[in-house]
């Protein structure tokens, strides 16, 4: 068994009366990398934003329960936020530099934590871009604007500021989706390196991303934990239908269907009231599958059933030519 | 469509008259002053105080309103500087939280902006007479500080609200105390912004007359210490324009001169500072 590093227990966020996170209870492993998956709206930025006390900012918001970080709970009134911020280190997902050079964008950190000496400094910010892998690319214009940099390096540069400040955990929220292919691949590098010497909780709605850092996994789903443990457990086995349907790319994609019809070759308003007969010979609650060819029939078909108040389940195209549309009749 | 290309050239004629309108008024306005302002401009109406009786045609110059409107419009907005500033952050969410003070802050700020110069002259003239004190340098400099604070204050916490908060949650995160945030993070990107919003209320201040007319007083001096009376160029141009003289009304023209020429120095100068701090800011 691994150590914990945090410690979540029946932690509960509301906004504004919208319940964003349910009683979750869930221990986060000592270095090793954590992914926090589900689709997006579903908590994953909240949980963030509450180990490191950032959800102080948001208006109208209440939360509860406990949050243990070597053995200090950061809700305590008691506990020092600023030490707690020290500790975390946070990857956004937008690459945010500072309104200052590169070289005072990395130096940010150690300097407000009190460090004053130009040499340690220069120590600092050479070792954190080093560790990012920006120092060679940097090293002759350190004094130039951060926002000149490229966005995959400025994403790099966010990372080597949060390292100046020697925390334990980094967290990152979605670090990569902002990035272009080659510079998401090489901050999920950077991730793998220093998983040795850092706990880090990275947030992800890609599940291949998950499959290639993670050693732990949580998986939410509106609010609700619906799963969590190490890695290769969830992807390869997972206990909950929800994770396994999560897991293979739409949320319901295993789903039972009922009855099959093909609508190939019909136009429009006619694919309408054939889709309709067919969901009529249907009980409440069963899945029908249609695969139309009509491309008006794409979006005006799952509209008009969504207006007639049954769940539309996927929208896939198939082939080059045909679409499958998997509506539930409603209860 | 073709209802739509119709209203797209309807809006690019209405865009191309506002902007000829807008030049043209300032070029018309710059223009008439330097062509009557320019040939009676001398070296002498720059480097002489005025002698005892220039309202009347006498030697001298207008050194000492040069200096004078110098003097007061430098000190009212240094004085308002340090007030605005602290209002504006004040103002700002992290702070005031919101709450009803801010709010009336914001109420009494637009009804100080609106109110007529006049009125901060008489309010600054009875205040001075209440006291027993003298119209003054530290007098004129005060009551257009006064002028000059909700101009400021407004200016600079719209360019405080712009500032994006995916920065401050970047100071904050990295463990910066809110005062740490404010002035090393949100300040560095306002700058810019709020040095505008300072040349915006120098410029205000420099122009004003009615609220100095009781307050800072008018000599033929340069004031030696906060306690003289000063002139002023737009009390210059006033006085100049009122006699009854031409060759005196005409040198009111070559007053305004000066005047515009000092804003546009100050102007120049604060954007190509604000253009230097430009260069950091995250768009
Ligand atoms: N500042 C906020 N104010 C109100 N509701 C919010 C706020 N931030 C997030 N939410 C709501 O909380 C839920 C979870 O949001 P979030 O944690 O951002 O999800 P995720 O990061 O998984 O996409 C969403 O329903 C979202 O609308
Ligand atoms: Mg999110």
């Amino acid at each position: 068994m691994t150590e914990t590093q945090i410690s979540i227990q029946n932690l509960n966020v509301t906004y504004n009366g919208n319940h964003a996170l349910k009683n979750i209870s869930v221990e986060i492993p000592k270095k090793q990398i954590t992914a926090i998956i589900g689709p997006s709206g579903c908590g994953k930025s909240t949980m963030l934003k509450c180990m490191n006390r950032l959800i102080d900012m948001t208006d109208n918001v209440t939360f509860s329960g406990k949050i243990i970080i070597d053995n200090e709970d950061v809700f305590d009134k008691k506990t020092d936020i600023i030490n707690i911020r020290k500790k975390l280190g946070l990857l956004a997902q937008k690459p945010t530099p500072l309104p200052m050079s590169i070289y005072e964008n990395v130096a940010f950190g150690p300097r407000i934590h009190g460090v004053k000496k130009k040499l340690v400094l220069d120590e600092t910010v050479q070792k954190c871009l080093a560790i990012t892998g920006l120092w060679e690319e940097v090293k002759d214009r350190l004094n130039s604007p951060a926002s000149q940099l490229s966005i995959g390096q400025q994403q790099r540069l966010c990372l080597a500021r949060g390292l100046a400040v020697e925390p334990e955990i980094i967290l990152c929220d979605e670090p990569t989706s902002a990035l272009d292919p080659v510079s998401s691949q090489h901050i999920e590098q950077q991730l793998l390196k220093l998983r040795k010497d850092y706990t880090i909780v990275i947030v992800t709605h890609n599940i291949h991303q998950a499959m290639r850092l993670a050693d732990y996994v949580i998986h939410l789903y509106l609010g609700e934990l619906v799963e969590h443990g190490p890695a290769n457990d969830v992807f390869e086995n997972p206990k909950e239908e929800r994770t396994r349907a999560y897991i293979n790319g739409t949320m319901f994609s295993d789903l039972k269907i009922d009855k099959e019809v093909d609508l190939k070759g019909n136009i429009c308003p006619y694919n309408f009231v054939l889709a309709k007969q067919a969901l009529h010979e249907l009980s409440k609650g069963k899945v029908l599958k249609l695969v139309v060819d009509d491309p008006l029939a794409v979006t005006e078909v799952p509209r008009g059933m969504e207006a007639d108040g049954h769940k539309v389940m996927s929208v896939k195209q198939i082939n080059k030519t045909d679409w499958e549309v998997v509506i539930q009749k409603k209860e | 469509m073709e209802f739509r290309r119709i209203e797209e050239s309807i809006f690019k004629a209405l865009m191309i008259l506002s902007l000829v309108f807008v030049i043209g008024s300032l070029l018309f306005v710059v223009g008439v002053i330097l062509w009557r302002g320019l040939p009676v401009l001398s070296f002498d109406m720059i480097t002489k105080t005025g002698e005892g009786g220039y309202l009347l045609g006498k030697g001298g110059g207008i050194l000492n309103a040069i200096v004078g409107s110098l003097y007061l419009a430098a000190g009212g907005t240094i004085l308002a500087f340090f007030l605005s500033i602290a209002i504006a952050f004040y103002l700002q969410k992290e702070y005031s939280g919101g709450t009803r003070l801010s709010g009336l802050t914001r109420l009494s700020l637009d009804i100080l902006w609106g109110t007529p110069s006049i009125v901060y002259g008489a309010f600054g003239y009875i205040v001075l007479i209440y006291f027993h004190i003298r119209a003054s340098l530290l007098g004129g400099i005060i009551v257009l500080a006064l002028l000059e604070i909700p101009i400021m204050t407004r200016a600079m916490e719209e360019v405080l609200k712009m500032v994006p908060g995916d920065l401050k949650e970047t100071a904050y995160s990295l463990g910066a105390t809110r005062f740490e945030t404010t002035l090393k993070v949100v300040g560095k990107q306002a700058l810019p912004g709020l040095l505008t919003g300072v040349l915006m209320a120098f410029g205000r201040g420099i122009g004003d007359a009615a609220s100095i007319l009781f307050t800072a007083g008018y000599t033929d001096r340069i004031p030696g210490t906060l306690f003289d009376a000063t002139a002023s160029l737009p009390i210059a141009i006033f006085s100049q324009l009122s006699t009854p003289l031409p060759q005196v009304q005409q040198k009111a023209y070559a007053s305004a001169v000066i005047l515009l020429v000092i804003v546009l120095v100050i102007s120049i100068i604060t954007r190509l500072l604000a253009k230097k701090y430009t260069r950091f800011i995250i768009k």
